[in-house]
C-alpha cells in the first residue's frame, strides 16, 4: 500500500470541498460526476449537450490510462473540479488529471492471497464527501482515502471475509454516513447493509436483508435456512431526499438452484428494501422474485423519477429485474403500480395485481436440467440503465436467451460456495443476442430497439445532448440517438466493456469517459 | 473499525504478511501425496465434487466451462501436491476460486478427480502394430494430415492432435472420425458467408462480432468480412469434416484410433 502525493508538481487545481448538498444537487451541475449513477436518483443522465446527435460523429480520443489489471475492469469514475478518482482491481485507485490522463496519486491495498468471489476481483468505484473518497474491499472493509493524496484516513471491517463476505460496489454518501452492503450470495453469507461515520468509520446501523429470529420476515425462511440466506448487497443505491429514504436491491438467497432446502417467500432476497438513512428502518419492501430458485438477484440500479401516474403526479421507483420484467413502484409506499416484461421470459403467467409473480410450474430447476428464459444472467444485470427526464425514457442493456438450470444438493461450509448445483449455457446460446431498449418509463412499452451482437455486461448513459453511449461485449463503444435508436459513432476499444460510461467537463470540454478492458478511454469533439 | 495509525510503517499491511507466514507454515506441513485414496474416500470425494466443483468442471470432468479434468496434463501441476495447492488457493486471475476446506476433504475430492483423469487416458489404449498401420492411413487414405496438425506438421482447419491420445477415450475419437457433425467444438463451427455480388465462402468461424466476421476457408485462407457487406451469413448443423464410415473399413478406423491413442505426449 503506497500513496504517492504528486500533486504539487501539477498545475493547480481547485479543490473545493463536496458537501451533502452538492451531492443533492449533483444532477444541477453536470461539470463533475459526484456518485455512481450521477445522482441520487440514480439516472445516470447528464445535463451536458455540448455533444450531440448532430456532431457525435466526430467524437475522437482525448487519452487513454492503461492500468496493470488481468481482472474485469468496472469503474465508474468520480470527477471532482478537474480531478477523476478511478477504482482498478482489485482494490487499488488513482487520482488522475481529468484532461489529460495524467496521474496524481495512485494507492494499492494489499488484499490477503486467498478471498474467495463469485466472479471474479472487482471493483465499481468509490463514493466522495468532503475531501474524502470511500471505498469497500474485496475483504470486506469500508475505507476512507484522502482525496488530495490517496492517503488511507480509516478502514473499518464490515465482517470476516474468510466466511465469503466481500465488498465490490461503490457505496453511497448520505449526509454523514456512508451506505454499503456486502456481496458473497454464491457463499452461504446473510446479507446486511451497513452506514458508518464519514468521520471515524464507525458503524451507525446496520440493516439484515435477511431477518433474524423475531423480525419481519423471519417466517419466509424454514427453519435454520436464513443464516446462509444470502441476499447479498452488490450494486449501489439510490436516494430521495425529501423522503429520506435510501432503496437498495438485494441479491439471490442461498442456496441459489436448490430451493427445497430454504421453502418460504426468502425475504428480504430478490427485493427492494426503502430504509430510513438516518436509523436503517425498513420502511417498505417489495420483494420481484419471491422463493427465487433461478439465481435473479435484484441487484439492479433503482432508477427514481416524478412522473404522472394514472393522472396523479407520483414518486416512482423504476427497475428493470434481472427476472425479465420492468417494475414501476410508488417509491414513498411501495406499492406495486406497473409491470411489463422487457425481455421473452418462460417462468412466470404475468404478475397478479399486487406484483407478485403468477410462477408457470414445471419451471423450477430440475436435476436432469430444465431450460427456461431468461437466462442464468437475467433480462438485464447490474450494469446501469439510464433515465432521460426530458423523453421520459427508460433505456435499458437487455439480455435474450435461456438457461438450463439444474437442482443438487448444498451443504454449507463457512467460506465456501453454496449454490446448490450449477447451470448450462453451451448448446442453448444459439439464440442469445441483446440490445439497447428504451421503455416508457411509466407504462414498460418498447419505444425503441438497437440490437446487439451479443447479450451486454456494459451499462447506459443518458445525455442532454439526445445520446445514449453503449458498450458490447467484442468491445464497441457506441453512441445511439436517443430518439430512436439509430447508430450514430462507434469505436473498437480492444477489451470487453463491462462498465457504465460517465460524462463530464474539464479544461472547458465536455468529455466520455468508459472503462475498457484494461484501460480508461476519454472521448471528446476535436477542439475547435 | 480500526483507524489507520502510522500508514507509512504498518496500516494494513501487517495482516496479509501474518497470514502468508501462516500459509506458509502450514504448506511446510502439507503432504506431498494423497493419504486418502480408498474407494470409501473416493465416494466422499464425489460427493464434495458434486458440490463444490461440477458447476464449472462437469461430473465427468471433461464438460462446461473450466478446464478438462479428464486428462493427465494440468497446465498448474499433475502431482498431488500441486493439484492440492491449486485447489486450495485457486488460480489468480482466473474464475477458479480457493476452497476453504479441511485438508482432509480436499485431498478427498482430488482421489475423485484421479478417477476423472483414467477416463481420459486409460481409455484410449493401442498396441504398435495397429498404431504403425493407423499412422499409414492418417498420411494416405484418410488424408487426415490435410486439415490437422499433428506435432509440427500439418493443416489447420480442423483441431491440432497433438496429444490428443492423453485427452479423449477411444470411444469418442471414434464418433468423431464416423460422426463429426454430433459435436462440433465452438472453435470449428461452419458459417457461410454470402456476398452482395453472389460471392460465397464457406470455412470455420474464426471471429464474428458486432461489425465484422472472419472465416478460415477450405485452402487456410483467412477472409474478413465487414457485415454490411454480405447477402446472407449461414450457420449450417455440420461438420466441414466429413465422416469417414464409408471411406474408411472397420479395421481401417481401428487402426487410426491405436495411432491416435498412442500419441499422448507433446513432442516436436
Amino acid at each position: 500500500m503506497t500513496a504517492w502525493p504528486l500533486l504539487f508538481v501539477l498545475t493547480p487545481l481547485t479543490q473545493a470541498q463536496v458537501t451533502f448538498n452538492d451531492l443533492v444537487k449533483a444532477g444541477e451541475k453536470p461539470a463533475n460526476w459526484l456518485m455512481y449513477s450521477q445522482n441520487y436518483q440514480s439516472h445516470r443522465h447528464s445535463r451536458l449537450a455540448e455533444i450531440n446527435a448532430a456532431n457525435a460523429s466526430g467524437l475522437s480520443l482525448d487519452w487513454i490510462f492503461q492500468v496493470r489489471i488481468m481482472d474485469k475492469f468496472e469503474t465508474t469514475p468520480l470527477v471532482v473540479d478537474g480531478v477523476m478518482y478511478v477504482t482498478v482491481p482489485p482494490n487499488d485507485a488513482y487520482a488522475l488529471d481529468a484532461s489529460t490522463g495524467v496521474k496524481l496519486w495512485e494507492y494499492r491495498r494489499r488484499l490477503p492471497p486467498k478471498i474467495n468471489v463469485c466472479c471474479g476481483q472487482v471493483n465499481r468505484g468509490f463514493a466522495i464527501l468532503g475531501d474524502r473518497l470511500f471505498m469497500i474491499t474485496l475483504d470486506a472493509y469500508m475505507i476512507a482515502l484522502d482525496r488530495k493524496t490517496g492517503r488511507l484516513i480509516w478502514e473499518t471491517e464490515m465482517f470476516d471475509y474468510r466466511k465469503g463476505y466481500s465488498g465490490t460496489h461503490a457505496p453511497l454518501v448520505v449526509k454523514d454516513t456512508v451506505i454499503a452492503g456486502v456481496a458473497g450470495g454464491e457463499y452461504g453469507i446473510r446479507g446486511f447493509i451497513d452506514a458508518y461515520s464519514v468521520e471515524d468509520g464507525s458503524r451507525k446501523w446496520r440493516f439484515h436483508t435477511v431477518p433474524g429470529p423475531g423480525e419481519f420476515g423471519h417466517d419466509s425462511w424454514e427453519g435454520d435456512s436464513w443464516k446462509q440466506g444470502g441476499a447479498s448487497v452488490w450494486i449501489t443505491g439510490s436516494y430521495d431526499p425529501e423522503l429520506n429514504l435510501t432503496y437498495w436491491g438485494t441479491g439471490n438467497p442461498g442456496p441459489d438452484w436448490n430451493g427445497e432446502v430454504r421453502k418460504g417467500d426468502n425475504l428480504f432476497s430478490d427485493a427492494v428494501v426503502a430504509l430510513d438513512a438516518d436509523t436503517g428502518q425498513r420502511k417498505w419492501h417489495f420483494q420481484f422474485t419471491p422463493h427465487d430458485v433461478h439465481d435473479w438477484d435484484a441487484t439492479q440500479i433503482m432508477v427514481l423519477a416524478d412522473r404522472e401516474f394514472k393522472g396523479r403526479m407520483r414518486k416512482l421507483l423504476l427497475c428493470a429485474n434481472r427476472n425479465g420484467f420492468y417494475y414501476v413502484l410508488d417509491r414513498a409506499t411501495g406499492e406495486f403500480l406497473n409491470a411489463k416484461a422487457f425481455v421473452k421470459q418462460t417462468w412466470a403467467d404475468g404478475l397478479d395485481g399486487k406484483g407478485r409473480p403468477i410462477v408457470r410450474p414445471g419451471t423450477d430447476p430440475t436435476p436432469e436440467g430444465n431450460r427456461v428464459y431468461p437466462m442464468v444472467a437475467g433480462g438485464t444485470n447490474w450494469m446501469s440503465p439510464a433515465y432521460n427526464p426530458d423523453t421520459g425514457l427508460f433505456y435499458v442493456p437487455a439480455r435474450e436467451g435461456s438457461s438450463v438450470y439444474f437442482i443438487g444438493e448444498a451443504e454449507y461450509r463457512p467460506g465456501t460456495r453454496f449454490q446448490g448445483s450449477h447451470f448450462r449455457n453451451e448448446d442453448v446460446d444459439y439464440d442469445w443476442y441483446g440490445a439497447v431498449r428504451a421503455l416508457d418509463a411509466v407504462t414498460g412499452e418498447l419505444r425503441w430497439e438497437h440490437k446487439l451482437f451479443l447479450p451486454p455486461w456494459a451499462g447506459l448513459l443518458s445525455t442532454a445532448g439526445g445520446i445514449v453511449f453503449a458498450g458490447t461485449e467484442d468491445g464497441y463503444f457506441k453512441a445511439l440517438d436517443a430518439r430512436t435508436g439509430r447508430e450514430l459513432w462507434h469505436k473498437n476499444l480492444g477489451g470487453r466493456i463491462i462498465a457504465a460510461p460517465i460524462s463530464y467537463q474539464s479544461g472547458g470540454r465536455q468529455r466520455i469517459a468508459i472503462a475498457a478492458g484494461s484501460g480508461l478511454f476519454v472521448f471528446g469533439l476535436p477542439a475547435r | 473499525m480500526s483507524p489507520a495509525r502510522s500508514w507509512i510503517l504498518t496500516g494494513k499491511a501487517g495482516r496479509p504478511v501474518l497470514l502468508a507466514l501462516l500459509a506458509l507454515s502450514a504448506a511446510g506441513q502439507q503432504r506431498d501425496s494423497n493419504p486418502y485414496s480408498t474407494p470409501e474416500h473416493v465416494a466422499e470425494g464425489r460427493r464434495l465434487y458434486r458440490f463444490y466443483c461440477v458447476n464449472c468442471h462437469g461430473m465427468d470432468g471433461a464438460s462446461g466451462r473450466g478446464a478438462r479434468l479428464a486428462t493427465t496434463f494440468r497446465r498448474h501441476g499433475s502431482s498431488d501436491a500441486d493439484m492440492f495447492r491449486t485447489v486450495s488457493n485457486g488460480i489468480p486471475g482466473t474464475e477458479m476460486p480457493g476452497l476453504w476446506m479441511d485438508e482432509e476433504s480436499v485431498w478427498k475430492i482430488l482421489a475423485f478427480v484421479r478417477t476423472l483423469e483414467a477416463r481420459g487416458v486409460d481409455a484410449c489404449d493401442s498396441n504398435p502394430d495397429a498404431a504403425k498401420r493407423g499412422w499409414a492411413v492418417y498420411r494416405n487414405k484418410g488424408g487426415c494430415a490435410a486439415c490437422h496438425t499433428m506435432r509440427a506438421g500439418g493443416g489447420r482447419l480442423g483441431p491440432d492432435l497433438t496429444a490428443i491420445g492423453a485427452g479423449r477415450s477411444r470411444e469418442q475419437l471414434h464418433d468423431a472420425i464416423v460422426a463429426p457433425d454430433r459435436q462440433i467444438p465452438k472453435r470449428y463451427r461452419t458459417v457461410v458467408a454470402s456476398g452482395a455480388n453472389g460471392s460465397r465462402h464457406e470455412g470455420i468461424l474464426l471471429n464474428e462480432d458486432e461489425y465484422t466476421l472472419h472465416l478460415m476457408d477450405r485452402t487456410d485462407r483467412i477472409r474478413s468480412f465487414q457485415k454490411r457487406e454480405l447477402s446472407s451469413i449461414e450457420r449450417p448443423s455440420r461438420s466441414l469434416m466429413p465422416s469417414y464410415a464409408q471411406s474408411l473399413s472397420a479395421s481401417e478406423i481401428e487402426d487410426l484410433l491405436s495411432y491416435l491413442c498412442a500419441e499422448k505426449e507433446v513432442k516436436p
